[in-house]
């Protein structure tokens, strides 16, 4: 009840000097919009990551190039996985399926039309490993691996924006150059892992690998596992199976990675907490500033009301009520900064998604009141110094100040 | 209700020592009515505050309420001085920002108090402002804003009211106003003690106090004729302030 009135009567010095209060919390303000809109990213981005890896089976493992090292040596990634490797693997007991996968961006033309897309070269069971179906036509083939036939499947948005309604299947289209015979669409699907696989069309590997991309090498092999509860002894299966594969002596690194679908989670997660390590590193500074600012104006309020907290004293006020009166006036001045911060952020993250569109931000309840929880923390102890000052005044100095 | 013994309050200005109080002996009882006078550096201030429990003697002994408060301590002080005694000042000394209420109301939150509308509300009847409650000191005339004051001095109940000047900062007639409260609160029994440099304010009370450089060099029961005679001189204006009579 104390506590309450003492606030009471915080919010109405605030009330009394609204403008020099907006002013002097002008850091807290942009402290606390920098959190909330640093919250709203990380949770958003954190979000949508795992949403997409959601998408992903449970049952796969991702095996990449370079190796487990330390991360500054990964800076030059080495080739070394082979279309062979992925039909090894898929020799193991354990392991269902293999889809080696490779990837480049590639314009596909239909007579005058022209579309920017994403070419996965890879083999039969990409589609499905993903549970991915197509809606016309038939996916690829064994038979149009190994004898490496130009036909293509188009991911769903592909379809509609080069043929609209008219059908797909049978014709020709040129894509890098080439010429494929399209054999199949899609279903429409969104989202598998970190692409958009209605804006992707598929050829075979061998097709793409010889005639295409350039190299031999692949970018991942995408592995679906027997049991989804057996993961981790798949994992080292798969991990002995490439260094015999790779030739790779005892002691010597892997030259190849593998990864869970969790592990992947993870590894954005840890991406994520780097982000808010910087993003906090920035709220913090605004957060301090902004508390210099309150301590300024504090001093301000004590000496302008000196002769106030002598009359105080006069009628009853022990010294810890006046200490208490301040600090509190401080933290209230501090979170009312806050609540216009929050109001800040939410404007902000808002607008940046309607400029970026693909950002997704989200803001929790639990967010904003970690938000204003730091600024009434950063007004208290702005208010420290001032509120002792003013707790340590002698009564009847304080009664004669002008 | 107040007893001084050999009460002394000195500071130290540079390298001299001044001796704003020097050796005070005196009493005074409950429901008493005293005026204290004295022109100014003649100690009076630094009594009142010492009285007051704003401040601690340098040496001897304070009594109040039958309680040696010349060994409490800051907290000791603030308790006395929310529970035992309401002051009015020259100044008023109002906060601006808050409603006369809330003004009346602030003792009562200093003594944790859970509700204080009522008391405070009781407090500006009898100061005849209830009307007035919510405006602010600003939206008042002087009158009105030393009743306010008046309130919030009396709204705990305190035996004893400390009035420094309480009608030096209004004309005449509206100083005549807050007089008659002054008296009515003496008639309700309370312990009034005033200071003022004004001989025909300090007339008003049933004894009076003088002071000159520390020291109390008068101290009489007023009957009628001589306050009379004091309202007179004071009328007349060749009442020296503070002189013994």
């Amino acid at each position: 009840m104390f506590l309450l009135r003492i606030c009471m009567m915080a919010a109405s010095s605030l009330r009394a000097n609204l403008m020099r209060s907006i002013l002097a919390c002008l850091g807290v303000i942009f402290g606390v919009a920098a959190v909330v809109s640093a919250m709203a990213i990380l949770e958003g981005s954190t979000r949508d990551a795992v949403k997409r890896f959601e998408t992903l089976g449970a049952d796969q493992i991702i095996v990449t190039n370079g190796n487990d090292g330390r991360r500054g040596q990964r800076s030059v990634v080495r080739l070394s996985l082979t279309h062979a490797d992925a039909d090894a693997l898929g020799e193991l007991e354990s392991v269902e399926n293999t889809a080696p996968e490779s990837l480049i961006t590639a314009q596909i033309k239909y007579f005058e039309k022209n579309l920017s897309i994403q070419l996965l070269a890879t083999n039969q069971n990409y589609a499905r490993i993903n549970g991915y179906k197509p809606e016309r036509g038939r996916e690829l083939t064994k038979q149009d691996v190994i004898s490496g036939r130009k036909v293509c499947v188009l991911g769903y948005k592909v379809a509609k924006e080069l043929f609209g309604e008219t059908p797909a299947v049978g014709t020709r289209v040129r894509i890098g150059g080439l010429g494929f015979t399209v054999v199949g669409v899609m279903e429409k699907k969104g989202f598998l892992g970190m692409r958009d696989v209605d804006e992707q069309v598929i050829i075979p590997l061998t097709t793409g690998l010889t005639r295409l991309f350039g190299n031999k090498y692949v970018q991942f092999i995408t592995i679906q596992a027997q049991n989804s509860n057996e993961l981790d002894s798949v994992t080292q299966e798969v991990k002995r199976k490439m260094r015999v594969e790779h030739s790779i002596r005892a002691g010597e690194p892997d030259d190849f990675r593998v990864m869970t679908k969790e592990q992947i989670t993870q590894s954005v997660g840890g991406f994520v907490d780097i982000m808010a390590i910087v993003l906090y590193s920035i709220a913090g500074i605004s957060l301090v500033v902004g508390g210099i600012g309150i301590t300024n104006i504090m001093l301000v309020s004590v000496t302008e009301r000196t002769r106030e907290i002598g009359v105080r004293m006069a009628v009853g006020a022990k010294r810890g009520d006046i200490l208490l009166q301040f600090l509190l006036e401080a933290g209230v001045v501090s979170v009312f900064g806050g609540g216009l911060g929050v109001l800040l952020g939410r404007g902000f993250t808002k607008m940046l998604e309607n400029v970026t569109v693909v950002l997704q931000t989200y803001t929790t309840s639990r967010s904003i009141m970690m938000a204003l929880g730091m600024a009434f923390f950063t007004g208290v102890a702005a208010g420290l110094y001032p509120a002792f000052r003013a707790s340590r005044l002698d009564p009847v100095e304080a009664l004669r100040h002008e | 209700m107040i007893e001084l013994r050999q009460l002394r309050k000195h500071y130290k200005m540079g390298d001299s020592i001044v001796h704003a109080l020097d050796g005070a002996d005196l009493d005074i009882g409950a429901g008493e009515f005293v005026s204290l006078t004295g022109a100014s550096g003649s100690g009076k201030s630094t009594m009142m505050h010492l009285i007051g429990c704003l401040d601690r003697p340098t040496s001897g002994s304070y009594r109040l309420d039958g309680i040696a408060v010349n060994r409490m301590g800051d907290r000791q002080l603030a308790v006395v001085r929310n529970r035992k005694i309401g002051f009015v000042f020259q100044t008023f000394n109002l906060i601006n920002r808050t409603s006369a209420v809330d003004n009346v109301a602030v003792p009562l939150i200093y003594s944790r108090k859970t509700s204080t509308k009522t008391a405070a509300m009781a407090a500006l009847e009898k100061v005849g402002l209830t009307k007035r409650a919510s405006h602010k000191p600003s939206e008042l005339s002087g009158g009105e804003r030393q009743r306010v004051a008046i309130a919030r001095a009396i709204v705990n109940e305190p035996k004893l009211i400390l009035a420094d000047e309480p009608t030096g900062n209004l004309d005449s007639r509206t100083g005549e106003q807050i007089m008659a409260i002054f008296h009515q609160l003496h008639a309700a029994g309370t312990t009034i003690v005033l200071v003022t440099h004004e001989m025909d304010v300090a007339a008003q009370a049933k004894r009076i106090i003088r002071m000159r450089d520390g020291k109390i060099v008068a101290d009489e029961i007023l009957d009628d004729a001589k306050r009379s005679a004091l309202q007179a001189e004071a009328h007349a204006g060749s009442q020296p302030v503070g002189s013994p009579t």
